[in-house]
This record gives C-alpha cells, sequence and structure tokens, in this order.
C-alpha cells in the first residue's frame, strides 16, 4: 500500500546530501573552521533535542532519527562565521532547538524556520563574532585552536564582500569604484545552486518557492540598479553574493514554517527575494535572508488561506 | 484517447498482474451467510423463518424503505439460523444474517422477465425488476440501482464505469473479456429507460482485451466505447464524467443535476439479467489477489458465501495473512476470512502481513495536494482535523473530500489522513447535529416567550379596549341620564306650566 517515494526521514538526508557540494566549496576557501562548525552544531542539537524530548516525556530515537534536528543544525552552522568562537554555535543551535522548535511541540508545529530564528538571534545578540569570516584557508589544527580561543584571530579575518561593499558606500564610494566581486562567494553560491537543483530532480522540493525567490531577488534588484548603478549593486552580484542560493534552495523552501499552496508558494518565495534586497540594501545588516524568512513565516497562514486551489466542482 | 482530465490522482501499477484474466465457475457454497444490514437505510425484516425451505432466487427479507431491495435466498436448501453476526464493514459491525445450508441441488424459483425483445416494456415495469431482482451498484458503492433511474427528466447522456475503481481489481475487466453482449444489451436497457441520445462506456488504455470485446458487440450507434488513461481515482463518478465529458459536476449536486447517469458495467450487466428475465441477483463476480496468494484471479461466486470458500481456490500460501476488502485504497480490513461475500465485495485482498511504517509528524512538504483529485489541501485539513476544528476545515472544503486516500499513498510520514478527514467529517455532522438540535431548543424557547408576552400584550390591549368602552359607555350613559332628566325637568316644566294655566 506504501508508495515507493521518498519517507520523511530520507528527504531530510537527501537535503543533507545536497548541501554537500555548498560545504565544500566553503571548506575549500575557509578551510576546516567549516567543518569543525557543523560538527559542533549536530552534535548540540542531538543532545539538546534529546534532554528536551526527555523533558517532554517524548519518545528520543524516532525524532532523533528523523534527521530534522541535525539538518536545522547544519543550516545554521553554515550560516555562521567558520572562526566563530564555539560558544556562538552551539548558545544558536540550542535557542533554534528550544525556542524555535521544541518549545512549539516539535517537528512539524514550529511557525518559525528554527535555523533561522537561530542565526537571528545570534546576530542581533553577538554581532560582531557574526560578522567576522576567515579571510584564508584555515588547517584543521589552525581551526581548532581559533574556534576554541585558543589563539587570536584578528590576523586571518574579514568582512564578507556584502558586508565591505556596504561599509564602502555609506563612506560615499561609487559601485563603480569598487570591486564587488567576490570569487569564494560566487563558487560557494554555485554549489548550493547545484545542490537546489539536485532537490528539484529527487522531488524534494519542488520549483516555485526557488523560482519566486530569485526571480524576487532579480526584480527587485534590476529596479535599482536601474535607477541608479553607483549606489545599488547589479542583479549578478545581488544572486552569486551572500546566502542567496542557500536561501532559495535550503532555507526558504523549509515545508513545515513555509507556504504550502502553489499559488502561496509562488508569493512567498517572490516577496522573500524582495525582502532580501531591500534587507541589504536598505536595513542595517549585511545580508537579509535569515529576516527575510522569518517576515514572511509570519505571514504563511495569511497567504495558505487566500490561495487554496479551485475545489473541483466549486 | 480523451484528453480532458483532473488534477492529481496517481498511477499505481497493478499489484499482482496477471497474464490471462478469466472467470471461474466457483463451486455452489455448502452454507450462505446473508446480512439482512444493506449499505443503506435499515435492516430487512425476514420473511422466512429456521427450518423453511427455500429456493434460489426466493425472496427471504425484505423492506418498505425505498433505499432497500430484497434479499434472495443465493441457494436452495433450508434456512438453519438467523442470528447476529459480524459483516464485512470498516467498522466491524454486526446485523442479522439469514444462514441457509445448501440442499445442492440450487432448484431456482420461477421467473420471467421482459424477455430477450425488451423494448414493448414500459420503464416502470423495468424499474419495478430492477429492485425486484436486489440490483445495487456492484462497483463497490452499493447504491441501489432503482432509486437512480426513477423519476428521470432531462438525462442526455448515459455513462457505464468500465473502469476497475482501483488496482489490483480485475473483476470489471473480466466481466466486460467474457460478457460483452450482456454488458451491451444492458447499455441499451437502461438507454430505454433513462431516455439519454447516447451512453459513453469508459475503459481503461490497458484493458484492450476488454475494449475489443465489447467494440464486437457493440453495433448500435448511440453508444460508444473510449478508452481512457489509466490512473487511479478515475473510476470516481464525478472524475469519470470530467475525463469523459469534460464537465464538472458542482459541489453538492449530483450526476443526474447536469443531465448525466453513471452506472457501473457490472450494474448494467446484472440490470440485463433482471430485466430480460427478473433473474434475481445471487452471485457477483469477484476477484482475489493480494501477496498471500499465488494465484490471483477472478470467481464468480454466489452471495453468501465466505471469503474462504473463493481464496482457498487461491492458492494461499501458509503465511499469517491481512485479509481485505474491496481494493488495496479504499478498501476495509477484516478480521477473518469467515465473513459473507455480499453484493459490494468485488475484491480480497490476501496480503502476508507487513509491518506497517511509523506515522510521523506532517512537515507539510504538499505531496498530497499535488495527488489530490478534488484539489484539497489535506496537510491544512489534517491540521484541523488534528484539533478537532471542524469548522476551519469545512473553511478549506472538507465535504468535497472523496477519501480515495490518494495523500495516505504520497504522504512521506506515512499519516493515515483519510482516516483523519472521515473522523472529522463525522464529527462535524454530529456538532451540526447537536446545534441543530440546540438551535431548535432555542428557537421554541423563543417563540413560547414571544407567545407568553404577545398573548399578556394582547390581553393589556383588549383590557383597556375594553376600559375604554366602559368609560365611552358610561360617558353615554350619563350623557343618557342628563337628557333624561332634562327631558323629565322640561316636562315637569311644561306640566307645571300647564297646571298654572288651569
Amino acid at each position: 500500500m506504501y508508495s515507493k517515494a521518498l519517507n520523511t526521514n530520507q528527504i531530510m538526508r537527501q537535503v543533507m546530501y545536497a548541501l554537500a557540494l555548498g560545504v565544500v566549496a566553503a571548506y575549500s576557501f575557509f578551510g576546516w573552521g567549516v567543518i569543525v562548525q557543523i560538527v559542533l552544531a549536530v552534535v548540540t542539537a542531538i543532545a539538546v533535542e534529546s534532554a528536551f524530548l526527555s523533558i517532554r516525556k517524548h519518545p528520543i530515537k524516532p525524532a532523533i532519527s528523523d534527521g530534522s534536528a541535525a539538518l536545522s543544525a547544519i543550516l545554521l552552522a553554515i550560516s555562521i562565521p567558520s572562526i566563530a568562537p564555539w560558544w556562538i554555535v552551539v548558545v544558536g543551535v540550542a535557542f533554534a532547538i528550544i525556542f524555535g522548535k521544541q518549545l512549539y511541540g516539535g517537528l512539524g508545529n514550529n511557525p518559525f524556520n528554527p535555523a533561522m530564528l537561530g542565526y537571528a538571534f545570534l546576530l542581533i545578540s553577538y554581532p560582531l563574532q557574526m560578522t567576522t569570516w576567515a579571510g584564508e584557508f584555515l588547517g584543521f589544527s589552525q581551526a581548532i585552536d581559533v574556534v576554541f580561543n585558543l589563539s587570536s584571530v584578528d590576523a586571518l579575518s574579514g568582512a564578507t564582500q556584502l558586508d565591505n561593499v556596504k561599509t564602502q558606500l555609506a563612506l560615499g564610494k561609487m559601485v563603480s569604484e569598487l570591486d564587488v566581486h567576490s570569487i569564494s562567494q560566487a563558487w560557494i553560491n554555485l554549489g548550493f545552486l547545484l545542490g537546489g537543483l539536485y532537490l528539484l530532480f529527487r522531488r524534494v522540493i519542488t520549483w516555485h518557492i526557488p523560482a519566486a525567490f530569485i526571480t524576487g531577488v532579480a526584480v527587485i534588484s534590476s529596479v535599482l540598479f536601474l535607477i541608479n548603478d553607483q549606489i545599488y549593486i547589479p542583479v549578478q552580484n545581488h544572486l552569486m553574493l551572500g546566502a542567496t542560493m542557500l536561501g532559495a534552495f535550503f532555507i526558504a523552501t523549509d515545508p513545515v514554517s513555509g507556504s504550502t499552496t502553489p499559488k502561496g508558494r509562488l508569493i512567498y518565495g517572490f516577496l522573500m527575494g524582495v525582502l532580501v534586497v531591500v534587507i541589504r540594501v536598505f536595513g542595517g545588516y549585511p545580508d537579509g535572508v535569515a529576516f527575510a524568512v522569518l517576515l514572511m513565516n509570519i505571514t504563511v497562514p495569511l497567504i495558505d488561506y487566500y490561495t487554496q486551489p479551485k475545489v473541483f466542482g466549486k | 484517447m480523451l484528453n480532458q482530465s483532473f488534477n492529481g490522482g496517481i498511477v499505481i501499477d497493478s499489484p499482482h498482474p496477471v497474464e490471462v484474466v478469466e472467470i471461474i465457475l466457483a463451486p455452489l457454497p455448502d452454507k450462505v451467510v446473508l446480512p439482512l444490514q444493506q449499505r443503506i437505510g435499515g435492516e430487512a425484516i425476514p420473511c422466512v423463518s429456521v427450518g423453511d425451505k427455500v429456493l434460489t432466487g426466493q425472496v427471504i427479507a425484505k423492506t418498505d424503505d425505498y433505499f432497500c431491495v430484497p434479499i434472495h435466498a443465493s441457494i436452495s436448501g433450508t434456512v438453519v439460523i438467523i442470528d447476529d453476526q459480524t459483516i464485512p464493514h470498516k467498522s466491524g459491525l454486526r446485523s442479522k444474517c439469514i444462514t441457509i445450508e445448501s440442499d445442492g441441488k440450487d432448484q431456482w424459483i420461477e421467473h420471467t422477465g421482459c424477455g430477450v425483445d425488451f423494448l414493448h416494456c414500459d420503464q416502470a415495469t423495468m424499474i419495478k425488476y430492477i429492485q425486484a431482482s436486489g440490483i445495487v451498484g456492484l462497483g463497490g458503492a452499493g447504491f441501489p440501482a432503482h432509486a437512480k433511474l426513477e423519476g428521470i427528466q432531462d438525462c442526455h447522456t448515459l455513462v457505464i464505469n468500465g473502469t476497475e475503481c482501483e488496482p489490483g481489481i480485475m473483476c470489471d475487466d473480466a466481466l466486460m473479456q467474457h460478457h460483452p453482449r450482456d454488458v451491451i444489451r444492458g447499455v441499451e436497457i437502461l438507454l430505454h429507460i433513462c431516455g439519454a441520445q447516447r451512453a459513453v462506456i469508459a475503459v481503461e488504455d490497458d484493458k484492450q482485451e476488454a475494449l475489443n470485446s465489447l467494440l464486437m458487440h457493440c453495433h448500435d450507434d448511440r453508444i460508444s466505447i473510449e478508452q481512457i488513461p489509466t490512473k487511479y481515482t478515475s473510476g470516481a463518478e464525478k472524475l469519470l464524467i470530467k475525463v469523459l465529458l469534460g464537465i464538472e459536476v458542482p459541489s453538492g449536486k449530483f450526476a443526474i443535476d447536469i443531465g448525466v447517469i453513471c452506472q457501473n458495467v457490472s450494474t448494467t450487466k446484472a440490470i440485463f439479467d433482471a430485466v430480460v428475465e427478473n433473474k434475481p441477483l445471487v452471485s457477483r463476480i469477484v476477484t482475489v489477489t493480494g501477496s498471500g496468494v499465488k494465484s490471483p484471479n477472478n470467481y464468480e461466486v454466489r452471495l453468501g458465501a465466505s471469503f474462504e470458500h473463493i481464496v482457498s481456490m487461491a492458492n494461499p500460501n501458509t503465511n499469517h495473512h491481512s485479509v481485505r476488502m474491496g481494493g488495496m485504497m479504499m478498501g476495509v480490513d477484516v478480521e477473518t476470512t469467515r465473513m459473507p461475500i455480499c453484493k459490494i465485495t468485488n475484491c480480497i485482498f490476501v496480503n502476508n502481513i507487513e509491518t506497517k511504517p511509523n506515522t510521523q509528524e506532517c512537515i507539510r512538504c504538499g505531496q498530497c495536494n499535488q495527488v489530490c483529485p478534488v484539489n484539497l489541501l489535506p496537510q491544512q485539513l489534517y491540521w484541523y482535523a488534528k484539533n478537532e476544528n471542524t469548522d476551519k476545515a469545512m473553511d478549506y472544503n472538507l465535504a468535497d473530500c472523496i477519501e480515495c486516500r490518494c495523500c495516505d499513498y504520497v504522504c512521506p510520514s506515512h499519516i493515515p489522513l483519510a482516516e483523519y478527514f472521515s473522523f472529522a467529517k463525522a464529527l462535524h455532522r454530529k456538532t451540526t447535529e447537536d446545534q441543530y438540535r440546540t438551535d431548535i431548543a432555542r428557537e421554541r424557547f423563543e417563540f413560547r416567550e414571544y407567545r407568553l408576552e404577545r398573548t399578556k400584550q394582547e390581553r393589556a390591549k383588549m383590557m383597556a379596549a375594553k376600559k375604554e368602552e366602559l368609560k365611552k359607555k358610561m360617558a353615554n350613559d350619563k350623557a343618557q341620564k342628563g337628557k333624561i332628566a332634562a327631558a323629565m325637568a322640561r316636562v315637569k316644566k311644561t306640566k307645571k306650566v300647564s297646571d298654572d294655566v288651569q
């Protein structure tokens, strides 16, 4: 009676596999820190989720083995700088699992994307640590030293390209005077784009949200670029910098907190894409994916209610 | 090939395909158990008692209920017991049943119908024969055939459903392959009864033999035979009409409201028997299939024979089995194979027991709404049904769910969605009924209050009017008295004057 299609555990695993390309790209530019953060995050997630499940007197094994906690942890880990101190990722993941998921009743009941809730919490609380990125490839022992505060990070660190551009523009520089490209960011985005296409191919996600998201980013950034190409960066840079592709294929497509109707998904993705650029350009933070996701999560019940498909015979 | 379709639905390959679709005549059972509870309406009342000899086709129970048909003995023999037994039903319902032990002779009652040149018969007679022969929808719904045919006006198209309602079932396919002439003649009878201009027989595109044999026997140009894509839920009446005719039956309405009547092929064949020979429905074709039998096949078997009677003919393996009546999707699990075969038993699934995957939380992935043939959002309905928020579920069109279980089939968390929906519908019905009752009670109370108040007011008004009248009368009286007094005074005066004069 049961179909041979993917079950929920397999869906979560497929998403993890699809993340691999992007993670490899990030590793090749930032080094072992990326991997250390992921391991820390997953361990924390499993520990916190188990602890909470036992407090709630729920069976632990089925919930852990569905992989949802680990997936949220990985998504958060790859969103934060690879050289952030260990407690950043621990606090963030714990917050995501407890306040983003378990307090609402666990998997399937959370109105917000847990990983992005954790990220927003960290960004607001620890802006310095959350915006200091590795400037070069770090070996394993070097990464361990940095993450566990055994040596100073100053020499190795830098800001992201989006952050740089934002600061420079704020100082009155023109876009034409700046280098708005970033090889590392482009490769990482490409990795996530390919991973996302794999998810589409495996039918883990539908095309609606990523397509609408990318369209949203492209439309609003073209409009801005056409208005003034000296203070707004070009479309291709918006698409290939920051967390655009990760957001489009892996974050916005979180089914639990996202819109669920076909038409609703188009609206949800498009508005999210628009918000990402609006927050990047006009907001106080260099990237806007996390806030755009959380803001759009709020609108989901409304979108879903008004985008119900036409029922047969009505 | 038609290109109209509905959204969703799922393509499932037949789980246990056979090379040649046959109909094997099952031997007469030693005894039959005939439940008196029918799909719709109340229990029929037995008109035989224990110890009576009965003939095949003899009426043994009947009711006056319009939605019921009489129940016939399916073998000749002796009534041995009339008692309560478990019948194949999703809630393990018990019903009064008549048990007949066979005398092995299969002696029939006398029966004559309209004969082969049935066109001289009028519609009412035909419908009477159909009801008297106990014909109900044999596709699985069990809706009485006569009730669908009586009092029809403005029927333009007759749809004959030759699609198997679910993957794995092949009894309709077998019938079309082996009795195409009776099916076509049955369609002609139905055309005569409902006065439609044309009939369309729908056959799935993987049933080439059935199509060929129907084509060979169809010489009536009012009847066309259409191939439709093999997709689960195409067999549902409203969806089939959409596929064939491109018309959507409005939600809450029936096919007849748009001038279409739909009958299953097996029902059509039974109607042929009923009208031509007035031959009661005492047997049906049942598919026996599943992972627990080595040679799945179709059996023509007497109603009331036990599942076991034909399951044993399909070479069951020695494992423990789960038994299911109806298809893999919408069928109902039954406890044992010692259940009686009834008119709606189109298929018996005998499966090796599988461990069911655990149910997980809904992650709103939306696979379900992609396969829903009526475009519902099962993920939303589930959320509200689980929380017993039936009002909100009704907002999301819960009432339109046909419980086809396509959503269950694709759910990656293995949630029994349709069960939740069926529960929520029942809950809604109950709350609306309760609400209705309280409303009635409240209205009655309010009316009583109103009535009392009205009486009070009316009385007050009446009293006031009376008082007024009395006052007036009194005033009148006073005036009258005054007048009299004045007259008297005048008289006195005149008298006095005259006296004085005198």
